[in-house]
């Protein structure tokens, strides 16, 4: 008799939000992570005494407000601080800052090109209406698109109808962004460089792509697809840091009956007569269940976990094509004082949004091409934060902390390792950011800089990729992680996929997770299980 | 009473294919030519006399066989040659790859540098060919447009579906995976030596603004397999007397059912009365009436040069505006005293270099060739097709000299703090220098030098930014949003105008097919009129 329903591998979020729903349908869920900390990607660790990082994700804004609601989560404290402005500093004193007011962000425009202004409000409005438009799909069970199966033919025509419900003019928006780069799709719009780069920038976080590439415009849908009290397009930090985001949903899973063990890394999937019959630890303890749920990416899955004579060969090489090619790095600043940007000096408002260094389209894309043969870029893109600006509990009074995303990364290099060159990316980084705000090295207090090398070793993400996999247009909904393989189920009976490397993707959505619980309660209540 | 049914702009091939199927149809039909000679950028020029060059276009293997056929061009002097080897593609290492018309003899070659990738090479081949297969029977479906928004009738969709089917489970998917990947990621997929996929990806990367490794240019790579190609490598084949043959039979073929064509004669203007367009004005004021009138010109230059824009509407003309055509392709044309000798051909240049030459020996130096264009730069280290078309047909030349055909990216029409007429002759220096660096000597052989920059090909062939396909075939510019989204069926805003030419479905390559399914289209349309 198994001791347990489902064993899920790795407590990040979505398979946090797994155990709490397979919890929540009566389900006995144990989660077992490898970390001494929950969370995955989404944790907050006060890696310097007083100072607490976001070590990896930073912002949120795609959670799921289904899963919100579902699984009660404002029960368990959480609080989403919004983050009302994205401030560009540019080299030569100007600057760009946009923010949740709408009459000073057009006025800010106007400032640099009064037909952008114009341009932004209309622009604004057809991205809400696209996001409602692609909304249904994130929470949809991708159709199969190769069966005469009546039951996802019936799928096929309802997101077919869907489309076609929404007029052409949206459907051929929507195509063009679907295919287009973000540099031509706003291009189409504006004609503020720093504007369409700023823009621009969100196409292409996490990706291996550059502001020209085709298939970046599709990814500023992405992000601009999040929803914070039904505001499209609020971005938000969780106070207490990305942790608070796991620390409640693992609240919520615990309340439902879920067990997690931290500090108990899975080596295998037991697997008898082709079915996953539970896990065995690096410490060879086996524990079964009737159900296994990886939340790790299907590389480290089914290539480490699972003993490859269960795989057919043509799987194997799927999931080694499957594009996982990490591109982003993470520099975690403990500040002694606020960071003094010579285009807005001082205090204020600025720093308790989001600060872009975007100057212009060229300099992401060069950026892109120092990573695309093998660097990483002498003069990033970075989007940083200040959490402390907004929630002082993350660091001693007076003081700060900042955190920096940073792209490009190459997981890849054609020169060293990272352990070698750690150091020089973060050298890179504060060179770059200082020629912002000139007094930067003088209130560094620590640094902590976190590779795509470091993101597969320390965090269990193949390559460093942020998203368990890129997003591009080739594994997206059906084709994602394998096609044919789209409905977090796998070739081995009894084992599934919940990470966000399965439909809709990354982007601390919890949608994978609660996806997939729903698939395997479906199965385990048609008992095919 | 009209003089003509219907007038066509550009004696292009497209409009030389629509012009003839409307005129074996019933209707009288002119053609006008702003040139001396028919077949736009399909076309022989003797730029030195004596020596035979295509000028623009130079293989002509994506050609419609269905086209030739049912116009019986081989009859009016069309020959397809084969090329023989394929591909020879040098690199700078001593080490090159060089593939034979036959396809065995192919994956052996292939096995000298990699037996993996050998084994690999027929099954690949074999799925680029059900791709592109597939691929253009859904270029032959009749897309849905604002004229007819519900047109897929369920008879089709069906069609449609069947045809998918049967390709597998494993090729439908691989249909939908392919078809928005970057060549490159889908050639890793396959192959480790990086000369031969640069080699395979370089067809992907043809009149496109962006690299390899840029999603889209997997399509790009199946597109020009359209035609009789191996499935691997861009189908491709030499006209015997030049590229300009193939517009020469289509005339001729025109001309047996009737068309009349004028060269010497541009259209200054497309005469419109309450919204229809009713004939066409020449540069020398001479008004010819036509009850339909075709422009085979790129959709650009019709609707923001020949229309009066009253009847267009600001929503239609932001979007022909908004058209990306962004040229990034020269042509230098070449008259030589000998053969070059490539340092890596082992002596055998007149064996290997019978067909297609690419300078393009990896992955990263298309992508880096295509950077440039990027930044408004002529690339440093550019990528070149080349064709020495007097090996296989020797009427292209004196005995014993040759002509060679360059065909070289990138070279972005816009040039950042510079301007064509400047640069004009570095571009012509960088890609002489640099097959002199594969193929030492080469410069003493050079006896005449033509350069064709993109400002170049804009002013002589009316290529609007220099753009041979009239408009990039990127993924948000192909099927039902070329030219524009909801336009896709050939006709336009403004009644009895239509279009035929490159910047329609589906796109360039010298396919004929934009001009065949425009005729099929119109005549369709005007049987309903009744």
């Amino acid at each position: 008799m198994p001791n347990y329903d489902a064993i899920i591998i790795g407590a990040g979020h979505n398979g946090l939000t797994s155990a709490a729903y397979l919890g929540k349908a009566g389900k006995k869920v144990l989660v077992l992570e490898r970390r001494h900390v929950l969370g995955g990607s989404a944790v907050t660790e006060e890696i310097y005494p007083g100072f607490k990082y976001s070590v990896c994700s930073y912002v949120v804004s795609l959670l799921r407000p289904e899963v919100i609601r579902d699984l009660e989560l404002p029960k368990y404290d959480l609080e989403i601080i919004p983050l009302d402005s994205t401030f560009t500093p540019m080299p030569d004193g100007n600057y760009l800052f946009r923010c949740g007011d709408h009459a000073r962000t057009r006025r800010e425009i106007a400032r640099h090109s009064v037909p952008d202004a114009e341009a932004y409000e209309e622009y604004g409005q057809l991205m809400v209406q696209m996001a409602m438009a692609v909304k249904p799909l994130l929470g949809m069970i991708p159709p199969e698109p190769t069966t005469w199966n009546p039951k996802d033919l019936f799928g096929l025509a309802r997101v077919g109808n869907h489309f076609r419900g929404l007029g052409e003019k949206l459907l051929y928006d929507l195509t063009k962004l679907m295919t287009m780069s973000s540099a031509d799709f706003l291009d189409e719009w504006f004609e503020t460089n720093v504007l369409k780069a700023t823009m621009s920038a969100s196409g292409i976080i996490g990706t291996f792509m550059g502001p020209r590439s085709p298939g970046t415009a599709y990814v500023l849908l992405h992000h601009y697809m999040g929803e914070l009290d039904g505001a499209f397009r609020s971005w938000g930090f969780a106070r207490g840091g990305m942790g608070s985001i796991s620390r409640v949903i693992a609240e919520a899973a615990r309340h439902h009956g879920a067990e997690i063990r931290t500090q108990a890394p899975v080596d295998q999937v037991l697997i008898k007569s082709g079915r996953a019959c539970g896990v065995v630890l690096a410490s060879g303890e086996e524990i079964q269940s009737k159900v296994v749920v990886s939340g790790v990416d299907p590389k480290r899955t089914f290539l480490k976990m699972v003993d490859g004579r269960h795989l057919d060969a043509e799987f194997t090489k799927q999931v080694s094509n499957f594009k996982i090619r990490g591109s982003s790095a993470k520099v975690n600043l403990a500040l002694d004082a606020l960071p003094n940007f010579t285009s807005m000096p001082g205090d204020g408002p600025h720093l308790a949004g989001a600060v872009s260094i975007s100057p212009s389209l060229d300099y992401i894309e060069r950026a892109y091409d120092d990573a695309k043969y093998g660097d990483y870029s002498r003069r990033p893109y970075m989007d940083i934060i200040l959490p402390s600006m907004l929630d002082p509990s993350m660091a001693p009074p007076g003081k700060h902390v900042m955190s920096i995303f940073v792209q490009y990364a190459p997981y890849h290099l054609k020169n060293g390792t990272w352990p070698e060159k750690r150091e020089a990316l973060g050298d890179a980084v504060i060179e770059t950011l200082s020629e912002y705000a000139p007094n930067l090295k003088n209130i560094i207090l620590h640094r902590q800089v976190v590779t795509p090398w470091d993101l597969e070793q320390e965090f269990g993400l193949t390559e460093g990729n942020i998203f368990q996999g890129e997003l591009t247009l080739d594994q997206l909904f059906f084709l994602r992680p394998v096609p044919g393989w789209a409905k977090y189920r796998t070739p081995i009976k009894n084992l599934y996929m919940c990470g966000a490397c399965t439909h809709p993707g990354g982007g601390v959505m919890a949608a994978s997770g609660r996806l997939a619980a729903l698939e395997i309660l479906k199965d385990m209540k048609l008992r095919l299980i | 009473m009209a003089t003509y049914d219907a007038i066509i702009i550009g004696a292009g091939h497209n409009g030389l294919v629509t012009a003839t199927y409307l005129a074996k149809a019933g209707k009288k039909t002119l053609v006008l030519e702003r040139r001396p000679i028919v077949g736009g950028i399909a076309v022989t020029e003797e730029i030195s006399p004596g020596f035979k060059f295509s000028t623009c276009a130079h293989l002509a293997g994506s050609f419609s066989s269905g086209i030739v056929a049912d116009l019986d061009l081989k009859n009016h002097g069309f020959e397809l040659l084969g090329l023989d080897p394929l591909l020879f593609a040098p690199s700078l290492d001593g080490n090159s790859l060089l593939i034979p018309r036959d396809f065995y003899k192919a994956a052996a070659e292939i096995g000298h540098y990699s037996k993996f990738d050998a084994d690999k090479y027929p099954a690949f081949c074999a799925l680029a060919k059900n791709l592109s297969a597939f691929l253009q029977t859904l270029y032959g479906i009749a897309l849905p447009d604002k004229a007819n928004p519900r047109s897929f009738n369920p008879a089709e969709l069906l069609k449609i579906g069947w045809k998918f089917h049967r390709l597998g489970e494993k090729e439908m998917y691989e249909f939908l995976r392919v078809l928005p990947m970057s060549a490159a990621d889908w050639l890793n997929e396959w192959f480790e030596n990086d000369l031969l996929k640069a080699t395979l990806a370089a067809s992907g990367i043809l009149g496109s603004f962006v690299g390899p490794r840029q999603q889209g240019t997997a399509f790009n790579l199946l597109h020009h397999q359209i035609g009789a190609s191996n499935g691997a490598l861009r189908t491709s084949g030499f006209v015997r007397g030049g590229i300009g043959q193939l517009s020469q039979a289509l005339a001729k073929a025109a001309q047996r059912f009737g068309v009349e064509i004028r060269t010497g004669a541009e259209v200054l203007k497309i005469v419109t009365n309450s919204g229809s367009a009713s004939g066409i004005v020449l540069q020398n004021g001479e008004e010819i009436d036509a009850t339909q009138v075709i422009s085979s010109a790129d959709v650009k230059r019709t609707f923001l040069k020949l229309v009066e824009p009253t009847y267009l509407g600001p929503h239609f003309l932001l979007q022909i505006q908004n058209i990306r055509a962004r040229g990034t392709v020269a042509k230098v044309n070449l008259a030589l005293d000998a053969l070059p000798k490539f340092k890596s051909s082992n002596g055998n240049d007149a064996v290997a270099l019978g067909g297609v030459i690419h300078i393009g020996p990896t992955l990263d130096y298309l992508e880096r060739a295509c950077d440039d264009a990027k930044y408004g730069r002529l690339s440093a280290q550019p990528f070149l097709e080349i064709t020495i078309p007097s090996i296989a047909d020797p009427s292209l030349a004196p005995t014993g000299k040759h002509v060679m055909s360059v065909w070289m990216q990138s070279a972005p029409y816009d040039l950042r703090g510079s301007d064509w007429s400047q640069q004009r002759d570095t571009l012509g220096d960088r890609v002489v220098n640099l097959i002199e660096e594969y193929a030492p000597g080469f410069k003493n052989s050079i006896l005449h030098r033509q350069i064709l920059t993109p400002f170049d090909l804009e002013t002589e062939y009316s290529l609007t930014e220099g753009h041979f396909y009239h408009g990039e075939m990127a993924l948000d510019q192909i099927f039902f949003m070329r030219p524009v989204p909801g336009w896709s069926r050939y006709h336009t805003p403004i009644e009895n105008l239509y279009l035929c030419g490159s910047g329609t479905h589906p796109g360039g390559g010298v396919t004929g097919l934009p001009g065949y399914y425009a005729a099929k289209e119109i005549l369709k349309n005007r049987s309903r009129q009744k």
